[in-house]
Formats: structure tokens, C-alpha cells, sequence
């Protein structure tokens, strides 16, 4: 019986999943792609929560695209059109002027004299310290990694080449980015900058998505990640895409279709069926089954191993690992319709300062402390927001003179310490947050037309994000590269014959960049049809 | 000049890694001076009677990982060292509950499987594979590290082999010495086991001189220290030393003599002395001036180049980089001369578990707490403490009846908000007691003397910048090639013939001698 068999069968499909069918598709397979929700995007999706408002629901922005993906998918022909915001980010003092970050760094340093001139001095080197590091990590993302211990030559050379992309650098500059590396975030701010302002507002890019604060180590390497792709040096860029975050996985889907895959939505995968160490299929909740040789998941390592695959056929040793996976979720969202702009302090009368995000967490110590609340298991008191009104660059997305809000925000635990995740929570953590919001921008809550609250829970359960956590495993650097999703198993293939894995717990990590779904789709072609 | 103040080398600093220099450079034949500013030897490893026939190891009180070929090459033992084992490690719980974990493995099974039986099975394991990777980590303490900013043949091959030698290993010790260089002690414990208290006292280690907590990245690696004890076991490289860490150092100058090396007290260094980019020899505090072709300091890195050298002599980015090394102080020191011993309500009565340590740290939540405070500039209200009474190993510290206590605090955060001074020193001393009262309530009607350290006193008394005890924090960024700074990790400075031997080279912190050791190698020219 042939009817259902296909070359490759992709479970999910988010912008990872999207981005491996349309490249197995353009390699001649015969590609199916199964996703449980009614529409495609995983954590990329824009809908429509309030009639007439539309929402990014999960990502609110996208990060370094892979170049490769946006030309060979040629996505642009297929409707996606990124969009650069300026200012990048608005960011309020706790005393004196915000800290506003411009697409021209130029700008962004005149501004800075009035809080710091030794501050607006360190901007721009600090800015190509990082544009450097960044494209040292940038080269490891393309690559495959390497195993450390074995003696295939391949491996040696890809270790070597990533040696090589810092021997580029010139001696001093390498041997700053190797320093820098395992660094903390208020470590290496506090060698830069003395403005409470300006660290708060760099370090929360090193948090984010990780239950740690600004003083761990590892943050800077959380910080690089997101500085990857960022175009001329910039600090915290805000790319959006037109039309929300969904457009750009709509074009994925579009690329993939023109590519041969097919793509069917309400489809949730219950199993993938494994015979003798093999994975010849999977079988839908529906019952419905369908074969091929080659199962890519695009779901998160945990699900995929222990849900999809079962313990029962998988090595104890390899079951230890997964359990180890550490998700840590620490983010929730909060999503507003307003019917007027809200007015942010410091925000002169029809400046463009909201165009990008508006990041409330004005020093280090706020982050800290907020992590703190979150470490022994309750939401931040004082959380960090990261706030984006797409609307004002983009006024389709909400009606004439309203506008939709998002808010990321940090650092709300998925298990708490006292009570669940249930409506009381929920309820209590969007007070708590537009609690926070008046302060920076009073009145605020008269403007609320409607609200959605996203705890930890609700992301998990909406958007597949095991304990909410936005890159289906925490970025420390015990769980990067030839650690992710766990050692011995970071190459996109996994021990069972014919199943890998393809989304942000592969290597390099999550964020809407399409790098585990390129590197995994050339692993697999590599691999042949089985 | 007389020829009385010519020498082969002077060394700046009776520490203990000083003292190990002086001893290498003697035994080589070397006319050496050691240059002590206080009236007593040994630095931080130094035993002084504060209170009338009472013996304080004022600072440091263990010996941790001890060269095993420094203490045969200096032949210390003859000298007078001899090192009594910490037998077990008491951990007071809340509820009059307690743990102990004991030197002998099968002791603290059966005890571990009271609290958890899993815990008891994990505890097996855990300790094959640290011993395992403990083993395989062992040798870079003993290597002078490459440089990773030369592109000569000799440092490369040196990272080559490294490399080799890790990726030797195999896939599963690999992996797991990754993890434990990059996890913070709780995440990776919390892998292991599950009784708090094991938790807790385990990754207690992983904080000691340390600006950070049990969930801090970093702090797993030094679970691998106990297990590098038990390898050195032999030669008894880890416990108590008896008449205390002081007699460490005193056993050192011992043998440093004996090879003809002298050593001044109460001569504190005002300056090196250098000419053309040369160091020449040192000045005084009194004015004198001493001769050699080979400086030493054993002083931490802020001292050894901003003190004692002048910026001038120094490239620009060197000292910008020594000044961004990261040295925060973060523990502070109670020592106690008691009329009785201490009572724990959990373990009443004196019993074995009163000759090892005792660890207050009950959960990780507590020490995680300890250390918020230091976040924020406070010294810690319910501190952490590792807690031991020398007179009990060794009768000798305390006259009969009566016994001395040692007790190491974390947190004392060297940036105080405010800054320390005398009342904060004592308030400071008051928590410490304070929390200790909660675990044995007789504590303070026993307490007949009372010497409290912060690390404005440590900085003061003892000469260790920002009172860290380690000449240095030992985060990633700062180990090996990278300690003190990228390019000087090999005991030479970018002032020819002054070289730097103290525990802000590699391979860092504790009463190891090997910084001390590799120095000289490095001056004499041999191979580790």
C-alpha cells in the first residue's frame, strides 16, 4: 500500500519546520508536513484574537534570518517584506532622560550625552565589539557541529574553521571575543558603561528567554545570539515583518508549496512509528497513518522523544539525557487592544520613538531583582517588559486610530512556588503588568479595549513551547551547539534510524532565524532517501 | 649595595606559593630572599595565637589539593608538615534533622539512604564519574598554559596536545567536564540527587571564594576539588594541617631554609625597582634597597602591577586589562576561642561529626538567599558557614577543656554599601552568631574570644586585594591562559625579569603551592 508514503513526512510546521520542507522540496522529495493547530507558523503566527485586531501571539519579532533562506525561498516574491523599525528601541530611565536607540548610531550617541557623554563615547566601539563576536557565532550557526571526540576528519575541519573565523580577527579582537564569551552581561557592561539606562537596556537583550539575570555567566553569549544578523553593528535591532510575524512563515508555507511539499493543518501527529530502531511513519490522533523513511520533527526534543517516540523505544541512557533538558520557562505575554496610543513618558508629541520596542528594565539591578522574584517561583513584582506596537508602523493591523499591543514579559516562572497556572493566575499577572506599564505610561489602562493573557501554561499549550520557554531548551552554554538538544545527539539526526529533529532545540537555538531548519534539511538530503 | 643585599632572586611575599618559589629557586642553587611584610609568615595560610593560648588559622583552614611532588621535592613532611584528615562534613538541618557525609564512601551511603535511597545509589555513580574526570583534569593543574595570542610552535603544540588530551577522553567524560565547566552547581546536582541538604552542602563548595550562588553558571567545576583531594590521598593533600595552616607555610620555610633561602619578616616592598623595562631589584618601606636579576611577587595581580611597578612601565592595555581583572572579595572569617564545645540541636552531644566540618547550608534556596544580599551590598543575614574546631583534630590549638572554632562566611560582600568599618565588622560578626545560635544554642555564652575578618581587614592585615581569597575570581574568563591576563599566563610579566608566582596565575586559589612551583620552573627554565 503506497498511498501515504512520502520521501520525508516534517512533524510541525513552524518557520523551522516550513524552511526544512521547502529545502527537501526544492531537492526532489516528496515532502508532507503535519500541523496540529488550524494554521502554520508555530511561534510565528499573527492572528486575529479581537475582530479587527491582529496579534503576533508568540514572537513579536523575528531575528537573524538566514540570507540563504530569504533568496533561495525567495520570499520576497512570496509576499514577505522585513521591516527595519527606527528607533529600534525607546527605553525609559528611572531617573533622567530615556535611553533611545536609532537606526543611526550617530543619532543614538548625540542623544546618549545627555545621559552619559563617557556612555555616548563607549556607544559605537562597544556597538563593533559586538558586531564582531556576532560574526564569529554567525559562522558556527551554518555549520553542522562537530563531534568533539571522534576522528572523523570532517569534524576537525569544522572545529578548525571556526578557529579560523577568529584567527580573522586579528589577534587583540580575538582574543577579546574568546574573553568576552562566557562572560556576564553586568561584567562586561560594567568594563563599557556606567548608565544605569544604557545596562539595563543592553542586558535585558542577554536575559532574554533565560532564567538567569544579568549577573550569570552565559548571558553575553544569550546576548550575541540575538545580535546575530544585525545589521551595520546595530545594538538591539527591531526587525518586523509586514503584516506580522505570520506573513513571513505564510511565505515559508508558500515557498514549500511551490517546492512540492504539502502541507496540511488540524493534522496532530500522536506517534511516529518506530519497527527494530527505524522510524517508518507516523500515525495522526485521528488514527490516520503515513509512511516514509525520513521523520523530521519539528517539535521540541522532550516531545519529540518522549511523546512522539515513547521511553519504551529509546536507551535509558539517551531517556537521562532528554529528562535533563532544562526549558525553564520564564517569559509570558500580554496582548492589548487599544483604542488610542498610549503616552510613554518622555515621548515627545508625534515622535517616532515608538516605532520600535519599548524595553522597561532601567538597570541592572531592576533585571536582577526581577529575575530574583522568579527564582524561588513567583512572577517578577517589577517584571522587564518588552513592549512592540507594530500598529504604528503598520495601521492594517488594528483599526483606524486603535492599535494592538504585545508585550514579552520576563520573568514569569512556569512553576510556581505557591498555586498553578490557572484563571486567578492569569488574571492577577495581566493586572500586574499593566500595573507596570502605567508607570511608564500613565493612563494606559483606560485605553484597553481588550486584553489576552499568555501564562507559561497557556504558551506551552497553544504553541507546543515546553514550559513556555521560547527556544524549546535554555540557551546556557552547557546546552549549545555540540551539547543541543543533548550530547552525543546535536546533529540534527537522532538514534533512531530516519527521525530528526529540526527546530530552535538543535543547534544553533531558537529565535525566528531558520538556521536549524537549513542546516537539519542539508543533513537529510545528505543523507539520501533511506 | 652590599654584598649582604645582592641575590640571585628576590621574592616578594611570604605566602605560600612565595615560599614554594624560594624553596624551588634555593634547591636549583639559586641565593634567594623571601620579603615578608608582616611579622609572620604564610600570607593567607598563617596560625596565630590572637588569644592567649588559643591557635587561630586566622584566614585560610584547610589545605586543599597540596602538590603531591611539592610536598615530596621540599620533603615536608620532615619539615614538620603533617596533614590530619577532615573526616566527614555535619550538616545541621531545620526540624533537628541532620546529614553527614563521611570520608568513607559506604558510611555516607548508609547515611544518604536515610534521607533517599536513590540518592544513596546516585551518590555511587557521581562519585566514579568525578573520580574519572578528576583524573583527567588533574594534569593542567601542573602546566604552565599556552598562549593563545602567539602563533609560536611551542604554544601551539601546547593547545594541540591539550586538545588531544580532552578529546581523548571520550564522548561521555567529555560531554560531562563540558557540562561541569558551564552548569551552575545546582542545575547540575540537580541532575543527581534529590535531598536538599546534599544539594546544598555540595554545591557549597562550588561558591567558596566566589561573587556568586549555587545557580550561578560556573559554580559546577569545583565539585571536581573533593575528588582531586581523594586522588592526592596518598600523599594526604587534603584536610587539616596540624597547628594549623600556618604550620603549612612554616613546613615550606622550613625546607626553603634548608636549601639556603632567607627570609626577612617585617619588610614590606615599597617598589620594584626598574630600569629600562628591566626589573633590578626592590626597594623598601625603610628605605633599603635589595639587588637581584630575577624579581618574584607573590602578591595578587593589583598589587604585583599597580602597586609595586609604576603605569609607565607598563604597556597601556596591560594595565587596563589588570584593572578590569575581576577581584571582589566575598568572604569573611570568625574565629572563636570557646570555653565548651558547640551543642547542635540536630546532633546533640560531641560525637565524630564535631572533628570534620560542619556546614551550615540546609538548602539551596538558603545559600541562594546568603548571596542576594551580596548582590545588593549587604553582607548576608543567614550567611552560609563552613565551620570547623581544630582542637579537636589537633589538641594542641586550645588549652585543655577549651577549643578554638574557625568559621569561614560567605557572603561579605567587599563593596559594601557604605563601606566596612569597626561597627559593621561587628554587626557582621553578630550574624554570624547569631545564625549560628539558631543550630547550637549554647554557642554564644560559650564564646570566651572573638576575632571577625571582613575583607577590608583581609585587604588590610593580610594583603589580599579586596580581601578575595583566591588573588582573583576563578570565572571562566579568568582561568589558565586567561589568568591574570591573555598573553602573561605563564609567570613572566612585560617587565623582563619580574615575574608574578602568587594564586593569581594558574592554576589558581587554594593551599596548592603549584603557582608557586611552575613559577620556578618557568625562571629556571625547566619543564613542569
Amino acid at each position: 500500500m503506497t498511498v501515504n508514503r512520502y520521501d520525508a513526512i516534517v512533524i510541525g510546521a513552524g518557520h523551522n519546520g516550513l524552511v526544512t520542507a521547502a529545502y527537501l522540496g526544492r531537492a526532489g522529495r516528496k515532502v508532507l508536513v503535519l500541523e496540529r493547530r488550524e494554521v502554520v507558523g508555530g511561534a510565528a503566527v499573527t492572528e486575529q484574537v479581537f475582530p479587527g485586531f491582529k496579534f503576533d501571539t508568540a514572537a513579536h519579532r523575528i531575528g537573524g534570518l538566514h540570507p540563504s533562506v530569504i533568496k533561495d525561498l525567495a520570499l520576497e516574491r512570496h509576499g514577505l517584506e522585513l521591516r527595519r523599525a527606527d528607533p529600534s528601541v525607546f527605553a525609559p530611565a528611572k531617573d533622567g532622560p530615556p535611553l533611545v536607540v536609532w537606526r543611526d548610531p550617530q543619532r543614538t550617541v548625540e542623544s546618549l550625552r545627555a545621559i552619559s557623554p563617557a556612555d555616548a563615547k563607549a556607544w559605537i566601539p562597544f556597538s563593533e565589539l559586538i558586531g564582531k563576536a556576532a560574526t564569529v557565532v554567525q559562522s558556527a550557526w551554518s555549520s553542522t557541529p562537530p563531534s568533539m571526540t571522534g576522528n572523523d576528519p570532517r569534524d576537525l575541519w569544522a572545529v578548525l574553521k571556526l578557529g579560523a573565523g577568529l584567527r580573522r580577527l586579528g589577534k587583540k579582537d580575538m582574543i577579546e571575543v574568546v574573553r568576552i564569551l562566557s562572560m556576564s552581561m553586568s561584567e562586561l557592561l560594567g568594563e563599557w558603561f556606567e548608565s544605569d539606562v544604557v545596562k539595563g537596556t543592553l542586558a535585558a537583550s542577554g536575559v532574554a528567554g533565560m532564567m538567569q539575570g544579568p549577573m550569570a555567566a552565559g548571558t553575553v553569549y544569550n546576548f550575541l545570539h540575538h545580535h546575530v544578523g544585525a545589521a551595520d553593528g546595530a545594538l538591539r535591532p527591531t526587525v518586523r515583518v509586514r503584516g506580522g510575524v505570520g506573513e513571513l512563515t505564510k511565505a515559508l508555507a508558500a515557498a514549500a508549496a511551490e517546492a512540492g511539499a504539502e502541507i496540511r493543518t488540524n493534522q496532530p501527529v500522536a506517534r511516529v512509528t518506530v519497527k527494530a530502531g527505524r522510524a517508518i511513519g507516523v500515525v495522526l490522533s485521528s488514527g490516520e497513518e503515513f509512511v516514509s523513511n525520513r521523520i523530521v520533527s519539528n517539535a521540541d526534543p522532550r516531545s519529540t522523544f518522549f511523546d512522539l517516540v515513547g521511553p519504551a523505544e529509546l536507551e535509558p541512557e539517551l531517556v537521562r539525557k532528554v529528562k535533563n533538558i532544562r526549558f525553564k520557562g520564564v517569559s509570558a505575554k500580554v496582548h492589548l487592544a487599544l483604542g488610542e496610543l498610549p503616552r510613554f513618558d518622555g515621548v515627545p508629541e508625534g515622535g517616532p520613538h515608538l516605532n520600535g520596542v519599548i524595553s522597561i528594565g532601567p538597570s541592572l539591578e531592576y533585571l536582577e531583582r526581577a529575575y530574583d522574584d522568579a527564582k524561588y517561583g513567583a512572577p517578577s513584582r517589577h517584571p522587564y517588559l518588552e513592549v512592540s506596537i507594530p500598529s504604528v508602523s503598520d495601521p492594517d493591523l488594528a483599526g483606524p486610530g486603535k492599535h494592538v499591543m504585545s508585550v514579552v514579559v520576563q520573568y514569569v516562572p512556569y512553576r510556581l512556588a505557591e498555586g498553578e497556572w490557572g484563571a486567578a493566575a492569569r488574571e492577577r499577572l495581566g493586572d500586574a503588568v499593566l500595573s507596570t506599564l502605567s508607570e511608564y505610561a500613565p493612563g494606559i489602562e483606560s485605553a484597553v479595549l481588550h486584553r489576552q493573557v499568555l501564562t507559561p501554561l497557556d504558551l506551552e499549550e497553544t504553541f507546543g513551547l515546553p514550559e513556555g520557554n521560547s527556544y524549546h531548551g535554555e540557551h546556557t552554554l552547557d546546552q549549545l551547539i555540540f551539547m543541543r538538544p543533548v550530547p552525543g545527539q546535536a546533529r540534527y539526526r537522532t538514534s533512531i534510524d530516519g527521525l530528526y529533529l529540526c527546530g530552535a532545540g538543535t543547534h544553533p537555538g531558537g529565535g525566528v532565524t531558520g538556521y536549524p531548519g537549513y542546516n537539519a534539511a542539508r543533513e537529510i538530503v545528505g543523507d539520501g532517501k533511506g | 649595595m652590599t654584598a649582604a643585599n645582592r641575590y640571585d632572586a628576590i621574592v616578594i611575599g611570604g605566602g605560600h606559593n612565595g615560599l614554594v618559589n624560594a624553596a624551588y629557586l634555593a634547591r636549583a642553587g639559586k641565593r634567594v630572599v623571601v620579603l615578608e611584610k608582616r611579622h609572620v609568615l604564610g600570607g593567607a595560610a598563617v596560625t596565630e595565637e590572637i588569644f592567649a593560648g588559643f591557635k587561630y588559622s586566622v584566614c585560610s583552614y584547610v589545605v586543599s589539593l597540596l602538590r603531591p611532588e611539592i610536598i615530596r621535592d621540599l620533603d615536608l613532611p620532615r619539615h614538620g608538615l603533617e596533614i590530619l584528615p577532615l573526616e566527614s562534613t555535619f550538616t545541621p538541618l531545620p526540624d533537628n534533622d541532620y546529614l553527614v557525609r563521611w570520608a568513607d564512601h559506604d558510611q555516607t551511603r548508609r547515611e544518604l539512604y536515610r534521607h533517599s535511597p536513590r540518592d544513596a545509589d546516585a551518590y555511587d555513580d557521581f562519585g566514579k564519574l568525578m573520580y574519572q574526570l578528576a583524573v583527567a583534569v588533574r594534569p593542567i593543574l601542573s602546566m604552565i598554559p599556552p598562549d593563545p595570542t602567539s602563533m609560536s610552535p611551542k604554544d601551539l603544540i601546547g593547545f594541540a596536545k591539550l586538545a588531544g588530551h580532552f578529546r581523548g577522553l571520550g564522548e561521555e567524560q567529555f560531554h560531562a567536564l563540558f557540562k561541569l565547566m558551564t552548569m551552575s552547581s545546582a542545575d547540575y546536582l540537580d541532575e543527581w540527587f534529590e535531598t536538599e541538604a546534599l544539594k546544598a552542602t555540595m554545591s557549597a563548595s562550588g561558591i567558596i571564594g566566589t561573587f556568586l550562588g549555587p545557580r550561578s553558571p560556573g559554580t559546577a567545576y569545583v565539585l571536581l576539588h573533593h575528588y582531586m583531594g581523594e586522588i592526592d590521598g596518598a600523599m594526604r593533600a587534603w584536610g587539616f594541617a596540624r597547628g594549623g595552616t600556618g604550620e603549612v607555610s612554616e613546613s615550606i620555610a622550613r625546607a626553603a631554609r634548608s636549601f639556603g633561602a632567607e627570609i626577612r619578616m617585617e619588610a614590606g616592598v615599597e617598589q620594584v625597582i626598574v630600569k629600562n623595562g628591566t626589573a633590578v631589584g626592590v626597594a623598601l618601606e625603610n628605605g633599603d634597597e635589595l639587588r637581584a636579576p630575577v624579581v618574584v611577587s607573590a602578591l595578587d595581580p593589583k598589587r604585583t602591577f599597580l602597586q609595586l611597578v609604576e603605569d609607565k612601565d607598563l604597556p597601556d592595555d596591560f594595565v587596563s586589562a589588570i584593572k578590569r581583572f575581576k577581584i571582589r572579595g566575598s568572604s569573611g572569617k570568625v574565629n572563636l576561642a570557646l570555653g565548651e564545645l558547640p551543642n547542635f540541636t540536630s546532633l546533640p552531644g560531641e560525637g565524630p561529626h564535631l572533628r570534620g566540618a560542619m556546614s551550615i547550608s540546609p538548602s539551596v534556596d538558603y545559600l541562594e538567599r546568603a548571596y542576594d544580599d551580596a548582590k545588593y551590598g549587604a553582607f548576608s543575614k543567614r550567611p552560609y558557614m563552613d565551620i570547623i574546631l581544630p582542637s579537636m583534630i589537633d589538641p594542641g590549638m586550645a588549652p585543655p577543656g577549651k577549643h578554638v572554632m574557625s568559621i569561614f562566611v560567605q557572603y561579605a560582600p567587599s563593596d559594601l554599601e557604605g563601606g566596612w568599618d569597626e561597627t559593621k565588622r561587628e554587626a557582621f560578626g553578630d550574624a554570624v552568631i547569631d545564625t549560628l545560635a539558631q543550630h547550637a544554642p549554647n554557642l554564644p555564652g560559650a564564646i570566651l574570644h572573638r576575632q571577625v575578618l571582613t575583607p577590608w581587614d583581609i585587604d588590610r592585615d593580610m594583603g589580599l586585594t579586596d580581601g578575595n581569597i583566591f588573588h582573583g575570581e576563578l570565572t571562566l574568563h579568568q582561568l589558565f591562559s586567561m589568568r591574570p591576563v591573555a598573553g602573561w599566563a605563564d609567570f613572566t610579566t612585560p617587565v623582563r625579569n619580574y615575574f608574578q608566582c602568587g594564586s593569581g596565575t594558574h592554576p589558581g586559589g587554594g593551599i596548592t603551592g603549584a603557582s608557586g612551583r611552575l613559577a620556578a620552573l618557568k625562571i629556571l627554565g625547566e619543564q613542569p
